[in-house]
């Protein structure tokens, strides 16, 4: 079987596991113990006004009935309106106003890890049982062993006692880099993005960022939240990083390059590196899972309105079509990593194949 | 033994004092109280029997009625409703607050309802910040046209999340806060003190009978896009409480004694038909209303955020009118009413805000702005209180310390005074402690558990140490259903029924727990089961392993167990509890709003929820006489 027959069967393999994970989702928004009449009207309700609410949300009609339009709404994205949380929104809405947070956050979250814990891992990797091997492994470790709650929650509590007098080393977070202690900006809070515009480049919009403080005040308003749910992937890639390093360097082909007396510098950027990153792909890309359960703790706690606390906040007020719907989408996404995993694979190891 | 015949003797002499003291219509004093009737010398040595009364052969029927049967709490409960709720006019005011306080006390006799605390709200706010305090109702019904910031022309404040500013889909506070600066109600309880006062009303009429009221309305309101507020909107307005799909709260129109029972016509299929709700309009500024029967508390009602007036025509959720704006927009997007705030912007589940309304008919507000940050989690909204980013703020349990409370008590029973500085926050804010118009409880099914059983619980309850330990002294405890703030006889009377209190107050009497189920023959050696279902909540979770292992040992096998809020209201309408936590926060503050659910014929579960919507209780199964 050619590369591309392996990549066009997983490609198809992705379409029963959407519909199973529909079905799933309908047993269990259906079926589960959540009545949402009840979490919408709450304890005053009079007979009739729930019986009213019960007939407009349509958990009336007969289950099947309800299946049926479930899936082929959720296919065409068509999520209907919220229930509970934003009553009366259409889902999509939602969503999409809420994404642009959660992107900016993860796009920050994966991108911190990569450039510090890769490098460190390379770095213990090259120089093993030494002082900043051991350094380096151990912080890794107790840094991934921390919940990201405790550590959101110790964050904020040690930043904000940075404005007066309590100065963390000498910092005053609120006054480093953009002012927020002067702009009355809280160091919680939804990132606003409204620093870039877009200028015409034949007849193309082509985005440029017109407002460099306002960038700026966003990603001071990122870092930390960011950094908290990295963490553990981080650590994740420090560790996998070390061994993919230390199992490289100690490979035969490596043997042979020094054999040929290349120079130190040319066996680890062009040979080392590029083999010990095969094992991280699927690392970086199943972050991507990571990122999407954790921002609904770093959300919550840091104030972002983004898709994680949004979920979360359906998932705890019954407001099923939303929970339903974020699932699923976050399912999509899912799968897409996954089939672009699958597809950088192919294209990177030539040795990826269906039969051994 | 001896020990509660004593306490009960002492009691039911404090029972005849109270009264004394209430007086009222001799009527109601022998209809109801036949208990406490001086001649009655059984009392003291029925002692165990003393808190129910009527429950012995003490023979004391026959001096206040004769053919009686047996009469038990239930049936006193059931009259006093009775009376209650068919002498509706203004004059019966004293006979119906009598009737009440029966109802509460055939409740507590029977301990067919334990409360355990009513809410404590605590405002915090900086010294820069001048707002007027609120009241038991709480602060959302607070409007900030009063208010000043020193220095700032915006006012800043926290809010939780919600989604809607449509008045008749408003069911929570959060939305509340935001609705009453925008729109305005015939009534309004200012500040959220629990005293109605006029608002786009000027005076009102009510006929004899009590079943047709007139309001005037004031001629000098505008709405924020200029247009002028007549009798023509206020019936719009009202009819959307009942037509449109949207209303969450159409009952409160159409109920009696839940709401204010305006008539209505309804087709086959129960549907309310249009336009027939008995509102009509007599010129620009007169409308009338025919009720269903006479309501005491009208004025009351009608302050609820669902009564708030738009212009006529601005949503097309009703029949004939097209609607200037959709129903999504006016969610969440447009808002034109006739309060001293306008609609600015609302970035749902991020921010909101209002502007200064300068036209407004009343005292123009001072800042100029008022928003709201939303915020969820307590860390987040503390950091941003800290940065002064909140002017008003509330203090979470986990920075709480109650000894850095500087207060008294002003003559509406508020704690009024100063908090910190404490902890992370650097000075002194001013501090206000309102006990709330809402009440948790345990409650029982009675036909499912001995009465024996319920008082023992009562007896070990203790109800400060629950509130302290659970919320760090956070909550007001709770010895009746109804709130002191609204306890019909007020102040006083509230203490004197506190002073009566026959179980524990402030202690945890095990030996009052013993004797009672001694008498009804309950020992270790031949235990009973009791099964507590709590919902999702710290507090009654906690407050439940406090009683199982107090009570464990004197023949009552407690079991605990937790269910969803749904699942326990359901399982409530089926009858298929045992002991379980609940809680009743009052909409507006009239007694009947929330004694309804006590109504013993209205607890009965197996016609819940169509026919009945009382407390789960089944306390119609302890009836004996013939309901009328």
């Amino acid at each position: 079987m050619s590369r591309w027959e392996y990549f066009a069967k997983r490609l198809l393999l992705t379409i029963p596991v959407l519909f199973s994970v529909l079905t799933f989702l309908f047993i269990m928004l259906r079926a589960g113990p959540i009545d949402p009449v009840a979490a919408r009207l709450g304890p005053q309700a009079g007979a009739a006004d729930r019986e009213a609410i019960r007939e407009r949300l349509g958990l009336n009609d007969p289950l099947w009935e309800q299946y049926v339009d479930f899936i082929t709404d959720f296919l065409t994205f068509n999520f209907g309106q919220s229930w509970v949380v934003q009553a009366e929104r259409d889902i999509l809405d939602i969503a999409v106003s809420a994404a642009p947070a959660t992107l900016w956050l993860g796009a920050w979250a994966i991108l911190l890890p990569l450039f510090i814990g890769i490098p460190l891992g390379f770095y213990a990797g090259l120089n093993p049982n030494t002082l900043g091997d051991y350094t380096a492994s151990l912080g890794g470790i107790v840094w991934q062993a921390l919940p990201n709650f405790w550590l959101s929650v110790m964050a904020l509590a040690l930043l904000r006692r940075t404005r007066e007098g309590g100065e963390l080393l000498g910092i005053n977070w609120y006054t480093l880099g953009p002012d927020f202690a002067a702009r009355d900006i809280s160091i919680t809070g939804t990132p606003r993005l409204e620093w870039f515009s877009t200028t015409d480049v034949l007849m193309l919009p082509v985005p440029y960022i017109s407002d460099w403080t306002a960038l700026a005040i966003d990603i001071k308003l990122i870092l930390p939240p960011a950094l908290i749910l990295g963490s553990a992937s981080m650590a994740a890639e420090l560790r996998i990083g070390r061994t993919a390093m230390l199992e490289t360097v100690n490979s035969k082909f490596v043997e042979t390059a020094k054999a040929k007396g290349l120079s130190n510098r040319v066996i680890v950027w062009k040979h080392i590196f590029r083999n010990a990153l095969i094992p991280l792909l699927p690392v970086i890309t199943s972050e991507a899972f990571l990122l999407i359960g954790g921002s609904v703790i770093v959300e919550q706690i840091f104030n972002i309105n983004g898709l994680g606390r949004i979920f979360f906040q359906s998932l705890t007020q019954g407001d099923l079509p939303m929970a339903g719907a974020l699932l699923f989408i976050f399912t999509v996404i899912i799968l897409g990593l996954n089939i672009l995993q699958d597809f950088l694979y192919t294209v990177i190891d030539p040795r990826v194949g269906y039969d051994q | 033994m001896p020990d509660p015949a004593n306490g009960e003797a002492v009691e039911s002499s404090k029972r005849r004092r109270l009264l004394g003291l209430l007086g009222g219509g001799a009527a109601v004093s022998l209809a109801g109280c036949s208990d406490q009737e001086p001649s009655d010398g059984d009392d003291g040595s029925d002692g165990s029997d003393g808190e129910d009364g009527m429950d012995g052969e003490d023979g004391e029927d026959g001096e206040d009625g004769g053919d009686e049967p047996e009469r038990t709490n239930a049936d006193k409960a059931q009259a006093a409703w009775e009376r209650a709720t068919s002498n509706p006019l203004p004059e019966d005011e004293d006979l119906r607050q009598e009737a009440y306080i029966e109802m509460e006390e055939a409740l507590r006799d029977d301990a067919g309802l334990i409360p355990l605390y009513h809410g404590l709200t605590e405002r915090f706010w900086y010294d820069y910040v001048d707002v007027p305090l609120s009241g038991a109702l709480g602060a959302h019904w607070q409007q900030y046209n009063t208010t000043t910031v020193e220095g700032d022309t915006d006012l800043n404040l926290v809010n939780s999340t919600f989604d809607e500013l449509d008045p008749i889909m408003s069911t929570d506070t959060a939305s509340s806060a935001v609705i009453t600066q925008i729109y305005e109600n015939l009534t309004a309880f200012p500040n959220g003190v629990p005293e109605i006062e006029n608002q786009l009303m000027s005076e009102y009429e009510v006929s004899e009978d009590g079943t047709t009221w007139t309001f005037t309305l004031r001629d000098d309101v505008q709405f924020h896009d200029g247009t002028e507020m007549t009798a023509q909107d206020v019936k719009y307005s009202w009819r959307r409480t009942v037509e449109s799909e949207n209303s969450e709260r159409a009952s409160f129109t159409t109920n009696q004694p839940v709401g204010l029972g305006i008539d209505v016509e309804t087709d086959d299929d129960g549907n309310v038909v249009s336009d027939s709700l008995a509102v009509e309009v007599i010129d620009d500024y007169t409308i009338e209303i025919q009720l269903s029967g006479p309501n005491p508390d009208v004025l009351d009602v009608i302050a609820y955020s669902s009564f708030a007036v738009i212009p006529e025509g601005y949503v097309g959720d009703i029949d004939g009118y097209d609607g200037e704006v959709s129903h999504q927009e006016f969610s969440t997007e447009v808002a034109n009413g006739t309060g001293p705030f306008e609609l600015g912007e609302f970035n749902v589940d991020e921010d909101v805000t209002v502007v200064r309304n300068d036209d407004y008919y009343g005292e123009v507000a001072d800042v100029e702005e008022v928003n709201w940050e939303i915020i969820e989690d307590t860390q987040a909204a503390w950091t941003y209180a800290l940065e002064q980013n909140a002017d008003i703020f509330a203090v979470p349990t986990f920075a709480y310390e109650q000894d850095a409370i500087d207060a008294e008590t002003d003559d509406r029973g508020r704690e009024v005074g100063t908090y910190g500085p404490e902890g992370e926050l650097n000075e002194e804010v001013n501090y206000l402690g309102v006990s709330e118009i809402s009440t948790f409880y345990f409650g029982f099914n009675v036909s499912n558990t001995q009465r024996a059983v319920r008082q023992a619980i009562a007896y070990v309850m203790n109800k400060e140490q629950i509130v302290q330990d659970v919320f760090a002294g956070r909550g007001t405890p709770a010895y009746s259903f109804l709130p002191p703030a609204i306890w019909p006889t007020g102040n006083d009377g509230y203490n004197t029924f506190l002073d009566e209190y026959p179980y524990s107050l402030g202690e945890s009497d095990l030996q009052g727990a013993q004797s009672v189920l001694q008498e009804a023959d309950i020992t270790s050696d031949d235990p009973v089961d009791l099964t507590l279902t709590t919902y999702e909540s710290e507090v009654f979770q906690t407050a439940g392993e406090l009683i199982r292992d107090l009570i464990s040992g004197t023949g009552i096998n407690m079991s605990l167990e937790t269910a969803q809020f749904s699942t326990l209201q359901s399982r409530g309408e089926d009858g298929d509890l045992e002991m379980y936590s609940l809680g009743w926060i009052w909409s507006w503050p009239a007694v009947p709003y929330g004694m309804f659910q006590l109504e013993p014929l209205n607890t009965d579960t197996s016609t819940m929820p169509s026919e009945t919507n009382g407390f789960y209780l089944d306390w119609q199964t302890q009836l004996e006489e013939e309901a009328e």
